[in-house]
């Protein structure tokens, strides 16, 4: 009996002497809790789409640092709870590097959890302040622009806008809440007056209500930051009440080029924030748009599909950098790290891990025959990144 | 139904009812311990940790079923009862005005208290009435959280400060889904072990003989309005317990809790588990929890899959599988 013990460790030991190799080569296994069903659907399959297309690229060439990357998703809902349920049973899977996540509310309830799950969070679509504020932490990133880089975008915007009274229209939830606050001080900043501030419910039908409040406040000006499937409705049944024809109307993340597919004439002339757009002139965006467009039947990348590939840019590199997929390695690499992405060498501060990166403004408009947004305004890195506030308590690695 | 299936329908509670206290409290010690040896045996965090929140939705459906079983109606807003748990300990916590100890506590004590006061006014309206109003009541908690940003954190949710230590016990192992596992599961065979005390009490046969014909029950000179208020506070007590492990597992709490989908699906989980038996819920539970799982990673589509296997047992097995499972107990039990 004891012979066939040894005899057993002896063959398992063996077994890991030989498999040493392989071992250091285990696959990057990236998990994507994502929304798949209800308001935010359509942001989800973006995400899933450049998560996607980014790792059969770089499996394509033999994978990162020799290292084959597996994705897995599951359906998040744009809930905070299911998020977290489902970003537990990616990362006991195995699927520890998690990413493209839409709503920050879900970001933010994952957040506390990754010590737990020995997994890290590399935020692409999530712009909450607090994510790399209050709830930052060793483990969590964000690789796409937070509202503070937007509210910097849009303050010089709105000082030179000649509409006086604002309304605001907002998803009740952490992203809204907060473009909200920052376009209220905005307006202070611009001597301008917000007339009404309105949040919708997350997955709001009907936005007669609050279309009345905002045509009766007086307002001149609109500023929108809802998405998905909120944004199409608001924006449709905002079109048959007749306000955007009447207001001057702006927003975040409300058009993009996937709700400019929806709504069609509707769009056109909203201004907004475009945080990437396919249209920019650099030779590492160029080549991803050549390469995305051979893949998805000339499609070009919406801005959550380049910014989403863009996070995956960076897991690539860390993890090549770390020479390790296990997350704290991985982390260690993305802090504080420059990395280059289709908007260039980008870095990601130590302070917070937020990265610092440009950011763009423009309106809806006619290109090439095709609706789509245009960039008016560029804003360099270092103006579209306000230096962290000091919410942040960066705990030690 | 054919007349031997019904009258053996009678005869179980029957010899629940014989069953001897000491048999019982031996059949939950045993549940304890085998959970624990489970627990032990099993290294998967993973599957540890979708068991202990199939085990904490089960405490949730037992206290939903008990109420159908006792009292034959159906609520739509026991959410509100499990909600309200979660929500004083997040707040209470969020504010630091009470230690955890008694935070538990107050979680246990205002939901049951709710739905005593709610239960005097609304177990004398029968049926969908009654369905409706605890969909109503359920409704307006999960608005009040959601619109009340700066208290609950809205639609966010609110991460739970748990302090280091509860009752003198390490938080982390309340978030340790094998020791959590362990805890949860030893306090569903209590909650059945003390349902069924109660349902084979003159109690519990009196609130049986009540949901039969209440004016016959009123006739004969009982009052029939206090037990059925008892039952509804019995069971919304039980949620409240569901809730307070789920708060202490997961230290997160966001609106969900309050929907009136989780009433819902403890409502599902209870018809396909089979509400006539104490357990039956808490079976159906665990079963719709792992085919909500598997069904979730093969299609975004899962509620299709459970819509299809609730229509099956509601029209094949209206006994629920729990049900059916003790009946083919019994018949195997019959030919042995």
């Amino acid at each position: 009996m004891r012979t066939s013990i040894w005899l057993a460790c002896a063959v398992v030991g063996a077994g890991a002497v030989a498999s040493g190799p392989a071992v250091s080569q285990e696959a990057l296994k990236i998990g994507v809790p994502t929304a798949l069903t209800g308001t935010y659907a359509g942001l989800g399959n973006e995400a899933v789409r450049a998560v996607e297309f980014a790792a059969e690229q770089v499996n394509a060439k033999g994978g990162v640092a020799g290292r084959k990357v597996e994705i897995k998703t599951l359906d998040s809902e744009a809930k905070p709870e299911v998020a977290r349920k489902q970003a537990e049973k990616l990362a006991l899977e195995g699927y520890k590097i998690l990413t493209g996540t839409i709503a920050s509310g879900e970001g933010l309830a994952m957040a506390p959890m990754l010590a737990r799950w020995d997994a890290i969070y590399v935020s692409t679509i999530n712009k909450s302040d607090k994510l790399t504020g209050e709830s930052c932490g060793p483990r969590v990133f964000r690789v796409n622009k937070q509202d503070a880089q937007d509210a910097a975008v849009v303050k010089p915007w709105l000082a030179k806008r000649k509409e006086g009274k604002w309304a605001i229209m907002a998803a009740d939830i952490a992203w809204g809440r907060d473009s909200g606050r920052s376009f209220v001080e905005a307006a202070k900043a611009g001597k301008k007056q917000i007339v009404a501030e309105l949040y919708s419910p997350f997955g709001t039908n009907d936005f007669a209500p609050f279309i009345q409040e905002i045509k009766s406040s007086g307002a001149e000006g609109l500023w929108v930051a809802l998405a998905g499937r909120d944004a199409i409705n608001f924006a449709t049944q905002a079109k048959e009440f007749g306000i955007l024809d009447k207001i001057f109307v702006a927003g975040v993340s409300f058009v993009t080029d996937n709700t400019v597919k929806a709504l069609g004439p509707i769009s056109k002339g909203v201004w907004g924030i475009i945080n990437y757009s396919s249209t920019l002139d650099t030779p590492a965006n160029k080549a991803f748009v050549e390469a995305w467009k051979k893949k998805y039947n000339g499609d070009e990348p919406t801005n959550f599909e380049g910014e989403t590939y863009m996070g995956m840019q960076v897991i690539f590199q860390a993890v090549e950098r770390a020479k390790s997929v296990k997350p704290m390695n991985v982390a260690k690499a993305m802090h504080g790290g420059t990395f280059d992405t289709i908007l260039g060498k980008l870095k990601i501060r130590a302070e917070d891990h937020q990265i610092v990166a440009p950011n763009f403004f423009g309106y809806i408009g006619e290109r090439d025959g095709k609706l789509r947004p245009i960039i008016t305004e560029t804003i360099s890195a270092e103006t579209a990144t306000p230096a962290p506030t000091g919410t942040c308590k960066m705990a030690a690695f | 139904m054919t007349a031997g299936d019904a009258a053996l329908e009678e005869a179980a509670p029957v010899r629940a009812r014989r069953a001897s206290p000491v048999v019982a409290a031996a059949l939950a010690a045993a549940a304890i311990v085998l959970g624990g040896v489970f627990a032990g045996a099993v290294q998967s965090t993973l599957l540890m940790t979708l068991l202990t929140q199939a085990i904490i939705t089960a405490i949730l459906a037992t206290g939903v079923g008990f109420l159908i079983r006792q009292n034959g109606v159906v609520s739509f807003g026991h959410a509100a009862f499990y909600g309200m748990a979660c929500y004083t300990i997040a707040l209470a916590m969020r504010h630091g005005v009470m230690p955890i100890e008694a935070a538990i506590l107050l979680a246990l004590v205002l939901p049951t208290a709710l739905a005593f006061a709610l239960g005097l006014v609304i177990v004398r309206i029968p049926g969908v009435a009654f369905s409706m109003l605890t969909l109503a009541v359920g409704q307006a908690l999960y608005e009040f959280a959601t619109k009340a940003r700066h208290a609950t954190g809205g639609d966010d949710g609110l991460t739970v400060n748990l302090p280091a230590r509860v009752f003198g016990v390490s938080t982390s192992l309340f978030q340790d889904p094998h020791a959590m596992f362990v805890v949860s599961w030893a306090v569903l065979a209590l909650v059945v072990l003390a349902l069924a005390a109660v349902a084979a009490s003159p109690f519990g046969r009196l609130t049986a003989a009540i949901r039969e014909n209440e004016e016959r029950a009123r006739f004969i000179g009982y009052a029939t309005v206090l037990p059925r208020v008892l039952v509804l506070t019995l069971s919304a007590f039980v949620v409240a317990i569901a809730g307070v492990l789920f708060t202490l597992y997961n230290a997160f709490v966001s609106p969900d809790v309050l929907h009136w989908s989780l009433s819902g699906s403890a409502l599902i989980m209870a018809i396909i588990g089979g509400p006539r038996l104490i357990w039956g819920p808490a079976f159906g539970a665990i079963i719709f929890f792992f085919a909500k799982d598997m069904a979730g990673d093969v299609t975004e589509h899962w509620q299709a899959i459970i819509g299809v296997i609730l229509i099956v047992v509601m029209l094949l097995l209206p006994v629920g599988l729990g049900g059916a499972l003790a009946r083919l107990w019994r018949r195997g039990a019959g030919h042995g």
